[in-house]
């Protein structure tokens, strides 16, 4: 279970990457992942809505686009406008 | 297949394209080059709980730690057990406990190594957290990266986990010495390792009766000098 290690990682770039924007709010953050990344989908979308508690993307959806090879990859954010 | 989200009409994407796991990379980089620069040989052992890499790692320390610098950082997610058992080979240990993580990363490594002096050491083993899953995500910085798995595993372990087969460059099939008792067919095990990595390095030992240990060492040597 290192989905949790995983979504603090994703929320610290998607935080890093949605200060840029203030104050617009991060609607989702998109992830590309492959499956030989080693990475459960549900357990990370779980573990995304905990590492979230208490950021400003509290309330964010994590959207996961199943892609080929061991990608794992914050490819976008989604803001509110 | 793809879950693509339909975008609400009020919302904008902007582009991060940002490895998840690029933190950890970049330090295990810099961790590699302070090892390089110093001369220090780095081999981290990844397994599942109780495939016996302790046991396999203290008759390595012991074998060489009358003729060379040796130390090991050793992961688990509590207690001192393990350090303590390296530490009777007279190499210089240090436990590091994860607490609920189930592997070590870059970072957990660099702190650990904080009050030693890297140009003391000729050999760095690194013990990871037994586990064969998350493991396989994080790069230590290691120069070599040894996978064991036990002849009592069942012989489609390989099948099952083969991430981190892949992610390692030798496979250690260890206690040779149950073999029997658990009916493992070795062949079909082999078969299987090479299956998922084809040409991987295998070595097959007994840490209990040092069958095949001195292959490894030799191995191992041969490698550290390179």
């Amino acid at each position: 279970m290192h989905e949790l290690s995983i979504a603090l990682c994703i929320v610290d770039i998607a935080s890093e990457e949605a200060e840029k924007h203030t104050p617009a709010r991060v609607h989702a953050t998109h992830l590309k992942l492959g499956p030989l990344a080693g990475v459960v989908k549900e357990a990370l979308l779980s573990a995304y809505e905990l590492a979230c508690e208490g950021t400003p993307l509290e309330g964010s959806q994590l959207v996961i686009d199943e892609v080929p090879g061991n990608v794992l990859l914050v490819s976008a954010l989604e803001l509110e406008s | 297949m793809s879950t693509q989200s339909r975008m609400t009409p009020h919302t904008r994407l902007v582009e991060v394209r940002q490895n998840v796991l690029k933190k950890n990379d970049l330090q295990a980089r810099a961790l590699r080059e302070r090892f390089a620069d110093a001369g220090v040989h780095v081999v981290s052992l990844v397994s599942s709980p109780g495939a016996g890499k302790t046991m396999f790692l203290e008759r390595t320390m012991t074998a060489l730690s009358a003729s060379h610098h040796i130390a090991a950082l050793v992961g688990d997610l509590a207690t001192e057990n393990d350090a303590a058992r390296l530490a009777r080979s007279g190499a210089r240990v240090k436990q590091i406990t994860t607490g609920t993580v189930c592997h070590l990363d870059a970072e957990m490594v660099e702190r650990a190594l904080d009050d030693w002096k890297l140009e003391d050491i000729e050999m760095l083993f690194i013990e990871n957290v037994g586990n064969l899953v998350c493991p396989s995500s994080y790069d230590l910085g290691e120069a070599l990266r040894l996978v064991l798995v036990s002849v009592t595993e069942g012989e489609d372990k390989p099948l099952k986990y083969p991430t981190i087969f892949n992610t390692a460059d030798v496979a250690m099939i260890t206690k040779l010495d149950l073999a029997q008792a658990a009916e493992c067919d070795r062949a079909v095990l082999r078969a299987n390792i090479t299956r998922v990595r084809p040409g991987m390095r295998l070595f097959e030992v007994s840490a209990k009766t040092g069958q095949g240990m001195d292959d490894w060492l030799e191995f191992l040597m041969l490698r550290a000098s390179d």
